[in-house]
């Protein structure tokens, strides 16, 4: 129970239970708020359809996107922001979900629903596999060792054309689940934000149970936790496990919904621009991920659009808009190491708590 | 903390004014068809200008613009303006997809101008499911299939066909009793590997050797070891599957280390731009031509000419995937305009569809499509390069 | 064959030797990998390039003005990026470095487009016969530059002021800034070399077939050679250069036909990942490797 007095606004939280310091939504009016968010995004297509008409379904397909980077960017999350250990493959065990489904459906005609799970554990054993070496190594050192996964993960694809189709890829066929195919945006759309709020609540959980502690006292520092008697070798191989298997379920669903799977959406260019993802969102949050992943698939949306409007005016400015997207790309993760280290999670709650106290901040 | 105010102002300022640009952006489009009567034509561009074979694509998208203009400055298609709405996909096909459906979803576009063969491939079943009618820059075997790629139209021979003629030529002028020995190079791509098995195919039945297969990356800039190779098998001919650039290292490692084999490479293989970065290199070697240069006095090439005097530039400053380009998208737009009012996709492919020896002026073989098949041509000349030229050694030829 | 690839890959590894010579000299001053070498690389490679096309530049004159301007982006760089990066986690820098790399290769789209571009040519375009191989002449200059500069190199570290000062910053930064040394002045000085040593090696690239983007993917491919000759060591640097150059020559050449090619291209990282393994130190790095 919670005593207040009510003519002054609050100026902190006080928790008087232990159950109440854990909960997921801390602070009072947050159910009120999340309720709100979610009921928004569930009506988001209807809106968006009376809003705009039939064009409104490109929103909608860019949420599709923003969706997919939020279960990517929350996997390379665990492992990085949570755990301490940076990985530069993460677009390759995306890749290894993606496949899996791919070949699994196409090649021996299993059910989608049953390669969907399926793709994210074999994506989470390779993970797995590649994560062994970070028991030798650490920061710089692994990180190449996460390349170089990257690398080889690659090549396999390329060069196992009977079972990938090489370069070449595989047509993925759309998936439906009783009646409703998921080739309509607003369909796939339903599907994808059961997933996320699936992720979301799961990895919010996570931190709250004792393999989520254990991940963040490695990150803290791994000899403590190793003294303390965690298992450095099962918490940093889960750890690399778990984050490939929202990496392989990532990867799944963004070629459920391109419907096609080519080596190119898995190079090291998406394990970098996830890693972009969780730096300027935040490292060890899971709001920061939602952020980041929102933020880095609207930028080149954004760009574009903008040199769409200077079109009018430079006529020659289209041509080097994906030389500007790489600049701007290059920029803000500079920027934001520089000057917000912690991500837009951190400006969102500077923002908020400086509303908050306004007019007598400290 | 003073730094972080800026920085935070910095970030607002740059998303309000994206978000300003955008707004304005969408009220320009709305506000252009004011001036016309009818509604203009959307039609979409997925180009590469940036990519793996952005030397090749950059002139292509240019054309395919340039004859857009043109036709807008002469007025339109039956009274309508055409909008080319294109983008650069960086020779990315998930980027490739993404755009698809943006042109397809947002912008509502009626047809589209595609680019490559692995996108084109992917996009295949969507396309025909979608009945967009799609003409790219690929010219792959894989999208005549008439039952599979309704909607996808070829203006010129096919990669497949293409390499059948060079070996036609090569057998037509093979003097020695021995088998001759011939060799593939191209790129780990859809693309590049578009050819290989109808022509190997075709080099078993019409008694060659083949002796290698070299695979040299589109960016490459070193072929040492493949061109090494070629010399250690003693390859008489080498067919090349892939853009100006690979040519061009190709060719000069070739030169370099000494290798002997004559090379002779398909469409995007052959241009300009091969000797102007091979230099000497470049000499001997033969190209695949299914579109004129723009150097030719052919009837076509006035109107080409025309459009560049009006933007005051000279037809030397173009090469001939410019050409390409304009003549695509010239056959694109013959089939709108057979369409009428009727601006579906099953009303443009029908237009198409009525094309019979369609003449592009001489820029092209002409271009005849059926119901049954969407194979604009069979037909394509071979060219050498003399003194830093590319001279004709056959005439239109097929290889039936 | 076998003598062939041997000598192809002993040319090849004198250029891998030349830009993981750009690694170890900065992860020895400053204990962090520069992931936006390969830019480096090629801002040198267009800029002498277009001195000597665009200019007429004389181009030994070229290559000078082209490492004064490595010089100054070296510092630049170092100045306005990776200064408020001291003392942060390894990730931050990593990411930084990332970051500059992606923000020079837009940079050097807007300026220079994506398209290959040729120098004139510089040096003679016949190959070289060696003992039965052909070698194509601007690999043994490569070859002799890289001799050369490992000798300056290693001269300049053994003997100048300079040189002490920067082994003491490696060595120990609390150490050396109590012993007076700026330790911020000694990066300067390291980004400016490194920023040097790649320009050098982009000019010989862009000499062998002409510049484009593809030669900074160079960047990353010479990581494992850098990792295999010891992240500290810059003779580790030159031979593993050379190791990793013969290596992936020989497989390319035996088992491309098998696989279907393109092993050259992953065959460094497969070493890389035994290297890491067993040694992660490489061949002549220093054992300070942290144990887990």
């Amino acid at each position: 129970m919670r005593l207040r007095f009510p003519f002054v606004m609050d100026c902190g939280l006080y928790t008087t239970s232990y159950q109440e310091d854990m909960a997921i939504l801390f602070a009072p009016g947050a159910k009120v708020k999340v309720a709100g968010i979610t009921a928004f995004f569930l009506l988001f297509p209807h809106l968006m359809n009376g809003l705009l008409g039939d064009s409104g379904l490109y929103y909608v397909s860019v949420l599709n996107l923003i969706a997919v980077a939020v279960i990517g960017a929350l996997g390379l999350n665990i492992l990085t922001g949570f755990t301490g250990q940076i990985s530069i493959g993460h677009g390759a065990f995306m890749g290894v979900g993606a496949y899996t489904v791919g070949v699994l459906t196409t090649k021996l005609g299993l059910s989608y629903w049953l390669a969907l799970p399926l793709a994210g554990v074999t994506a989470a054993v390779v993970g797995a596999f590649f994560g062994i070496p970070s028991l030798r190594l650490k920061g710089l050192y692994l990180a190449i060792a996460t390349l170089a996964a990257q690398v080889i993960i690659e090549y396999t694809i390329i060069h196992c054309p009977s079972l990938t189709g090489g370069s070449a890829g595989i047509v993925l066929q759309i998936p439906s689940l009783g009646s409703v195919s998921l080739a309509s945006d607003t369909a796939f759309y339903y599907f994808v934000l059961i997933v996320v709020i699936v992720a979301v609540v799961s990895t919010l959980n996570l931190f709250r149970t004792r393999v989520g502690r254990a991940f963040m006292a490695v990150r803290d520092r791994d000899i403590a936790a190793a003294v303390m008697g965690i298992n450095l070798l099962k918490y940093k191989v889960m750890a690399f496990g778990l984050s490939a298997f929202y990496a392989g379920i990532a990867g799944a669903l963004l070629v459920t919904y391109n419907r096609v799977i080519t080596p190119e959406a898995f190079t090291v260019e998406v394990s970098i621009q996830y890693l972009a993802m969780i730096i300027i969102g935040g490292l060890g949050s899971v709001m920061g991920s939602i952020y980041g992943a929102a933020f880095m698939t609207l930028l080149p949306i954004f760009l574009r659009e903008f040199a769409d409007f200077l079109g009018n005016y430079f006529p020659n400015v289209e041509q080097s808009l994906l030389a500007m997207e790489t600049v701007f790309f290059g920029l803000i993760i500079i920027l934001f190491l520089i000057f917000e280290p912690e991500g837009l999670a951190k400006l969102w709650k500077d923002i908020k708590n400086y509303f908050r106290l306004w007019p007598f901040s400290y | 903390m003073r730094y972080k105010a800026l920085w935070v102002a910095l970030l607002c300022a740059f998303l309000s004014v994206a978000l300003v640009a955008a707004g304005c952006g969408k009220k320009k489009e709305a506000a252009a068809p004011t001036h016309e009567t009818k509604e203009p034509v959307k039609i979409g561009g997925i180009f590469d200008l940036t990519g793996g074979t952005g030397d090749v694509g950059e002139p292509y998208a240019k054309g395919a613009n340039a004859y857009i203009d043109y036709i807008n400055s002469k007025g339109g298609i039956n009274g309508r303006q055409v909008d080319l709405i294109d983008f650069d996909y960086k020779y990315d096909k998930t980027k490739a997809v993404e755009i698809y459906n943006k042109l397809v979803k947002q912008d509502k576009v009626t047809a589209i101008l595609g680019w490559g063969t692995g996108d084109t491939e992917a996009l295949k079943q969507i396309i025909a499911g979608d009945k967009i009618p799609y003409i790219s820059g690929s010219y792959s075997e894989g999208l005549l299939d008439i039952n599979q790629c309704p909607y996808n139209f070829l203006v010129a021979a096919s990669y497949s066909d293409q390499a059948r003629i060079a070996m036609k030529w090569i057998k037509d002028n093979w003097n020695s009793s021995e088998k001759p020995k011939i060799a593939f190079v191209f790129n780990d791509t859809p693309f590049g590997r578009s050819p290989i098995d109808d022509a190997k195919k075709f080099a078993v039945e019409n008694g060659f050797e083949i002796v290698a297969d070299e695979v040299v990356d589109l960016k490459a800039l070193d072929a040492t070891t493949q061109v090494l190779d070629l010399k250690q098998k003693k390859a008489d001919f080498a067919i090349i599957q892939g853009t100006s650039n690979l040519t061009a290292t190709v060719l000069k490692d070739a030169k370099k280390n000494g290798v002997t084999t004559q090379f002779i490479g398909l469409n995007w293989a052959a241009d300009e731009k091969v000797i102007q970065l091979a230099g000497d290199a470049a000499e001997g070697y033969i190209g695949v031509i299914p579109f004129a240069f723009p150097y030719e006095d052919v009837p076509g090439m006035a109107a080409i000419k025309e459009y560049l005097a009006s933007q005051g530039e000279k037809l030397e400053e173009i090469n001939q995937k410019f050409v390409q380009g304009w003549c695509s998208t010239m056959v694109m737009l013959e089939g709108v305009k057979r369409a009428g009012d009727n601006l579906t996709g099953e009303g443009i492919k029908a237009g198409l569809e009525s094309l019979s020896e369609f003449d592009t002026g001489g820029l092209s073989a002409p271009v005849t499509f059926t119901p049954e098949s969407h194979r604009g041509s069979e037909k394509v000349r071979l060219a050498k390069v003399t003194n830093g030229k590319f001279e004709y050694i056959t005439d239109w030829v097929g290889y039936k | 064959m076998l003598f062939q690839l041997l000598v192809t890959g002993l040319v090849v590894g004198s250029i891998y030797a030349l830009v993981a010579l750009g690694f170890v000299l900065i992860y020895k001053a400053s204990d962090c990998i520069n992931f936006s070498q390969g830019e480096f690389l090629l801002v040198g490679a267009y800029v002498s390039l277009t001195l000597v096309a665009a200019y007429d530049v004389p181009f030994l004159l070229a290559v000078g003005l082209t490492l004064c301007l490595a010089v100054v982006l070296g510092v630049l760089v170092e100045r306005l990026v990776l200064r408020p990066f001291i003392g942060e986690p390894v990730i931050s820098v990593i990411m930084a470095t990332i970051g500059l790399s992606s923000l020079m290769r837009g940079i050097i789209q807007l300026f220079w487009g994506t398209e290959t571009r040729v120098f004139p040519a510089i040096f003679p375009q016949e190959p070289v016969a060696v003992g039965g191989a052909v070698v194509s002449q601007v690999y043994l200059w490569s070859l002799a530059l890289a001799v050369l500069l490992l000798i300056i190199l290693s001269l300049f570290f053994k003997f100048t002021t300079t040189g002490i000062v920067m082994r003491a910053v490696a060595d120990d930064q609390q150490a050396a800034l109590s012993m007076g040394i700026s330790v911020k002045k000694v990066f300067a000085i390291t980004w400016a070399i490194a920023a040097v040593v790649a320009a050098v090696g982009g000019v010989l690239l862009g000499n062998i077939n002409g510049v484009n983007s593809s030669l900074a993917h160079l960047g990353l491919k010479v990581l494992p050679v850098a990792i295999l000759g010891g992240l500290d060591s810059v003779p580790g640097a030159i031979i593993g250069g050379f190791f990793i150059g013969v290596l992936e020559n020989l497989a390319g050449g035996y088992l491309d036909p098998v696989l279907g090619g393109g092993v050259k291209e992953v065959f460094p990282f497969v070493i890389l990942v035994v290297i890491l393994l067993i040694r992660p130190y490489g061949l002549f790095g220093k054992e300070i490797i942290e144990r887990v």
